[in-house]
């Protein structure tokens, strides 16, 4: 299959420009005839469905992102070599260990609380975890990550975009840019931040770098009104808009008339179409009333501690089934998971906000059969020191730390590659984040180094010059 | 001896691999490549620039072309005209008519300004009969102050301009408007564009102590910086990499940052030339805000904290007087633990003071009141801006750095110009020290200002001629290697790279020279049948309208958008200079950075002033630029995207910005007429530049008579909102105002409101 096929606007930067001045007419018209099956191969447009360069076993992808960076060493990877050495300092034959705040020659702390097997897979998971503990069968575990940074932004930016620098694209505008998205009505890739605030680095975290900016990150919210601009004011509601796109649409149907149908102009036309069926189908996504108070209750909405979280991962599941491509959830402001001071207090609380809803949103997508083509990821920037910080913290840590993945092709009960004896580096099997998009990339059916875009006359990816795809998790 | 270079070896796909291998086998520098005085360790080790490549478009030297022979002898107004006519003839196209007066005017005033033209500048020009009312409108708006604030953009774009750092800080750089001041006030005034390029390199060297000149240097320093990484080096090459890059793009048009980490892949730029252009930089103090004092202000600072010192020391001196009096009276203090040295030193004075007389006490009073007021009290700073110093004038020695790794110093290089663009070989004076600094960077300001630099003289005349045309004559800008495209019009290219000097470096006259070219002004569209054939046929011979038979349609920026909106409601805030300001954004968007990082600006009149003004704040775009693609600010930009998406739609239906707009517009809707008709003409003059035609009068007038009933009809069902003018007239009749206040709305999402024919 010939790259250029399915990727027509994977040319210079300049082709891209036109094509997708040209056939973003395709956003409202285009698109929906294709859903249809009405119209053939005709300029696409930039979010057009597109194949990918082999048959993909995701479809879309859920990332349950835990900024601040969850300790791997107190939820998914049991050491007991930390229990048997607390409180004594690093051995030396671990050598220099660069950490953000000089924690090196601390103690050894061992898990806050104790792990237990699980599942047919007998699986170890932290007490934190109870009933994402019980889903263990559904989940690989990768407890050989690892990442380049100790600071949050950079490792935000990294666990996004591959790079540590600021401005490039992430993975979910990678995707929207290579897959196009299902449902023309709703953003292709949309974030749910923390209430609380955005991770630390903010916005450019899900920033579309040197794509264009139609692959961004849309920010949503739960309620009556869940996108920026998406309802007029109060005083220009109530049939006074309709009327003035009315008005807007005929003159606009002049206008065009005496430019040749000029395509940029006609997409424009469109653009306004699609932002008032928007108007329409965004609440609709958001309004939970639909659901039943079975499904409601299983993702702890309703209970305090979980009720937000769960309310985001309900509607993260009310994307993916109405074809949004991408779903980000941030749990945690812009401290977070960042737990310096007290391990057992603030993974108690965050625990206690995501553990039911993830358990939930893994068992709903697999009711419903979405969890087959839908891949969910769970991650921080990084995990957390064997070392204490403040006698009951711990500082960052990004050379060794666990993430997992569950649905779509991926193996569960499965735990692959491991850090050394303290959970302080990865050791085996080692998944650097470039590894980790590479096995995401082949999930939704990319090589992951031919989804390039050209920008400056390079040809850029989102997994730079390295990427090794994690062939032995995939089932 | 290949031992940096065997660890460079590139590790991506074997096509590259083997493109490089064929590159670089049996290579050895060529004696051209490199004065004898610039070869430096990485020399010996370097590929050597072929013949072959030096023979690409961009490279060559700059040779005057003759403004061809054309056919149509008629069509001409200037040199540029038989240029872009001759490649017309060459396909047998045909230029398109000149556009109508109304459309030059609209055209020429958000070229120029970045705004709409005011009705009564429309009608003047059309009442101008004299033969040189084209020029004149010209001259108007190359004078207005206006015209720095719009190409100010364009520069602040390629610098990758933002006034905070990035990063999670991303702490504010509070002088940061003084280098956005500078372009805007040096393009108004015209200053030549090798002294704009000569002060941003080496301002601090070419003038020292010249406050301008000075600040003219933050160019290179306005870029990204990690400001808590942890490693100082780290932090310092990543800053020095994004200056040299930057540096590269946007004077050179060359992706030279590509060749950090190993030699560029297929131009002929090799790691080392990446790090002697570095070199130029190596020397630089990083990080800090310097003193831009003048020396007036410096001695008055200095004296000033001399005064301070000196009035500080006489109050206590009149203090210990008055407490010798009494000094026996007063017990020693106890030594106890517990008591703070303040609460022991508090009670020491209240003794003092009873142990005094009363005058003398009161006296006491007033100068311990006065020695705290000048405890606090602080001399003013001189001004300060990020501007280029160096400590010393004689350089540590600068090294390739092997992979780009900050850790892995490789042979030493000197600083020295990219080969390529250096075909007559000139070299870098090493002890060229100018006061306390190397010397370095003017050497480099003078090279690339040279009248015989072809790459820097074809990218700037590019770059001026992309924001005339939309598209420059090379498609990109800041990518004159072999992996840009190739120029459409080369003679005509390099016909404007050897005027530009001859004009004296103007980029007025360059403008002007554009401007009154038939080129420029001809038509978008096909006013007649026998024109729509014209441009149709082009289409289908130059489909992507690259050889200019007719005009290119133009989306206008989010910051154009935004300012006319602001223009024609009336609301605009004309004050120019200083601080920018911060506007006020919807609660979701705003919560997206923590809370200091976006302090609302109190005076609400600043949040109407030009966009220029708004505050750049590189973690978080203003959402409405943001959706209009406006840059990220995180490298040099030297063409924004163009998309069309949804978001923008509802941006200018729903947002704040495009509602208040349409109310107070249509407030002054009102207050001009009372006739629906005369309203309508009105708000069209001000949107779109004309009055409506008869259809549109008659669909106008219909949309108003309707959606006044409408609401009417459901104000007695439901009580919700109707979008009123601000002002509101007294005693009118609120469904037909709010009629208008929604004709309003629609005229600004209107294509013809926001696309330049």
């Amino acid at each position: 299959m010939a790259i250029g096929e399915h990727f027509p606007i994977m040319g210079t930067r300049r082709e891209f420009f036109l094509r997708a001045g040209s056939g973003i007419a395709g956003l409202a018209l285009t698109a929906m005839l294709h859903e249809d099956g009405g119209l053939a191969a005709t300029p696409q447009s930039p979010l057009h469905p597109r194949r990918p360069h082999f048959a993909p076993r995701a479809k879309r992808v859920i990332h349950l992102f835990m900024h601040g960076g969850p300790s791997h060493v107190d939820l998914f990877d049991p050491k007991p070599a930390l229990i048997k050495y607390a409180g004594q300092p690093l051995p030396e034959s671990f050598g220099p260990v660069m950490t953000r705040r000089n924690v090196a020659q601390n103690p050894l702390k061992p898990p806050v609380l104790p792990f237990r097997r699980h599942g047919k897979s007998g699986l170890e998971v932290s007490d934190f975890l109870p009933e994402v503990a019980k889903c263990v069968d559904k989940i690989a575990l990768l407890r050989g990550c690892h990442g380049d940074s100790v600071n949050h932004p950079q490792s935000v930016y990294q666990m996004n975009t591959g790079s540590i620098l600021m401005g490039r694209p992430s993975l979910g505008s990678w995707v929207s840019y290579g897959l196009g998205t299902e449902n023309q009505n709703l953003p292709a890739y949309v974030v749910l931040p923390d209430p609380g605030g955005a991770p630390k680095g903010g916005p450019p975290a899900w920033g579309s770098g040197y794509l264009p900016a139609t692959y961004q990150g849309t920010l949503m919210r739960p309620g009556s009104d869940p996108l920026v601009n998406l309802q007029p004011p109060p005083d220009f509601g109530g049939g006074q808009q309709r009327s003035a796109l009315d008005l807007v649409r005929q003159l606009n149907a002049r206008h065009l008339d005496a430019r040749d149908f000029d395509s940029e102009l006609a997409a424009r036309v469109d653009a306004y179409e699609l932002a008032f069926r928007m108007q329409s189908t965004a609440p609709e996504l958001v309004d939970l009333s639909d659901e039943t108070q079975v499904t409601k209750t299983q993702y702890g909405i309703g209970e305090s501690e979980t009720s937000e979280f769960g309310t985001r991962c309900l509607l993260a599941r009310r994307m993916v089934e109405r074809g949004v491509r991408f779903v980000q959830l941030y749990s945690g402001n812009k401290l977070g998971w960042d737990a310096h001071k007290n391990v057992e207090t603030n993974h108690t609380l965050y625990c206690r906000r995501t553990d039911k809803p993830i358990a939930a949103l893994l068992r709903d997508l697999e009711q419903r059969g979405l969890l087959e083509e839908t891949l969910v990821l769970w991650s921080g920037e990084f995990g957390r020191m064997p070392m204490s910080e403040q006698g009951l913290g711990r500082d960052h840590n990004p050379w060794g730390y666990t993430v997992w993945m569950a649905g779509a092709g991926v193996q569960g009960g499965l735990s692959y590659g491991a850090t050394d004896a303290i959970g302080l580096r990865a050791a085996t099997d080692k998944v650097h984040v470039h590894d980790l998009h590479a096995t995401i990339l082949h999930l939704l059916g990319f090589d992951h180094e031919l989804l390039t875009f050209t920008n400056n006359g390079r040809e850029e990816r989102l997994t730079d010059v390295s990427g090794r795809v994690i062939h032995e998790i995939l089932a | 001896m290949r031992s940096w270079r065997s660890a460079t070896a590139p590790t991506t796909s074997l096509l590259l691999a083997l493109f490089c291998a064929t590159q670089t086998a049996n290579a050895s520098p060529l004696e051209k490549d490199l004065a004898p005085e610039q070869r430096d360790e990485a020399f010996a080790d370097e590929p050597p620039v072929t013949d072959e490549q030096r023979r690409h478009w961009a490279f060559r030297a700059l040779q005057r072309p003759q403004p061809p022979q054309v056919e149509d002898i008629t069509w001409s107004r200037n040199p540029i005209d038989r240029f872009v006519l001759a490649s017309l003839e060459k396909k047998n196209l045909k230029p398109a008519p000149a556009a109508d007066r109304v459309t030059l005017i609209r055209r020429l005033t958000f070229l120029l300004t970045g705004l709409p033209p005011t009705p009564a500048a429309v009608q003047s020009f059309l009442r101008d009969e004299a033969p040189d009312a084209y020029q004149r409108l010209v001259d108007r708006l190359l004078a207005s102050p206006a015209y720095g604030l719009r190409w100010g953009q364009h520069w602040l774009d390629l610098a990758r301009f933002a006034e905070t750092d990035g990063f999670e800080q991303d702490y504010m750089r509070p002088n940061a408007w003084r280098y956005r001041d500078w372009v805007i006030d040096a393009l108004n005034a015209d200053m030549p564009y090798n002294e704009f390029v000569q002060l941003q390199i080496a301002g601090d060297e070419l003038k020292p102590g010249n406050r301008a000149a000075l600040i003219a240097t933050g160019f290179a320093l306005c870029g990204p910086d990690m400001s808590d990484l942890n490693l100082v080096e780290e932090r310092r090459h990543n800053v020095l990499n994004d200056v040299t890059s930057t540096v590269g793009a946007a004077f050179l048009g060359l992706n030279i940052g590509c060749a950090q980490c190993h030699d560029h892949k297929f131009d002929p730029i090799s790691q080392a030339d990446f790090y002697r252009l570095r070199a130029f930089f190596d020397n630089l103090e990083l990080f800090k805000d310097r003193s831009i004092a003048t020396p007036e202000e410096a001695t008055l600072w200095e004296q000033a904290k001399v005064q301070l010192e000196r009035d500080r020391a006489e109050v206590q001196a009149k203090i210990a007087a008055l407490e010798r009096r009494v000094s026996d009276g007063i017990a020693k203090p106890s030594a106890t633990n517990q008591k703070k040295p303040a609460d022991v030193e508090k009670a020491r004075r209240d003794a003092v003071f009873a142990a005094l007389k009363r005058a003398d006490a009161e006296r006491y009073h007033r100068l311990l009141a006065e020695q705290q007021l000048l405890k606090n009290k602080k001399v003013t700073l001189p001004p300060h801006a990020r501007v280029f110093f160096e400590a010393s004038a004689t350089p540590k020695p600068s090294h390739l750095l092997v992979r780009g790794n900050f850790q892995r110093p490789g042979p030493q290089v000197l600083p020295a110009f990219p080969r390529i663009a250096n075909e007559a070989n000139l070299h870098v004076k090493r002890n060229a020290a100018a006061g306390s600094s190397s010397g370095r960077r003017l050497q480099l300001a003078r090279w690339l200002t040279r009248a015989d630099n072809p790459l820097a003289l074809r990218v700037i005349v590019n770059r001026v001629w992309q924001h005339h045309f939309d598209v420059g004559l090379v498609a990109t800008p800041s990518l004159f290697g072999t992996m840009g495209e190739e120029p459409t019009n080369p003679k005509l290219l390099d016909w404007l790279a050897t005027e530009f000097p001859r004009m004296g470096w103007s980029l007025k006259r360059l403008h002007k020279l554009i401007l009154t070219s038939a080129t420029y002004r001809q038509a978008s569209r096909g006013a007649s049948e026998e024109a729509r054939a014209l441009l149709s046929q082009a289409r289908k011979i130059d489909p992507e309208h690259r050889l200019l038979a007719g005009q290119r349609r133009r989306r206008l920026d989010g910051e154009e958008i935004r300012d006319a909106l602001l223009a024609i409601s009336g609301r605009s805030n004309g004050r120019r200079g200083g601080p920018g300001f911060v506007p006020p954004l919807p609660t979701e968007i705003r919560k997206t950075v923590i809370e200091q990082q976006w302090r609302v600006t109190p005076e609400e009149s600043e949040h109407r002033r030009r966009s220029i003004y708004l505050f750049v704040r590189r973690n978080l775009r203003y959402p409405f630029f943001d959706v209009f693609d406006g840059p990220d600010t995180a490298a040099s930009c030297a063409r924004r995207m163009r998309t069309t998406i949804a978001p923008q739609s509802l941006a200018l239906l729903n947002s704040e910005l495009s509602t208040d707009a349409a109310r107070y517009f249509a407030g002054r809707v009102l207050a001009a007429s009372e006739n629906p008709r005369e309203q309508i003409t009105f708000a069209y003059r001000w949107t779109l530049g004309r009055a409506p035609r008869g259809d549109e009068l008659k669909l106008s007038e219909t949309f108003l008579r309707d959606l006044a009933a409408q609401s009417y009809n459901r104000s007695s069902r439901v009580d919700s909102g109707l979008a009123l003018p601000i002002p509101y007239p007294f005693g009118g009749d609120p469904y037909d105002a709010a009629a208008v206040t929604m004709l309003c709305l629609s005229l600004i999402n209107l294509n013809e409101f926001v696309y330049v024919d």
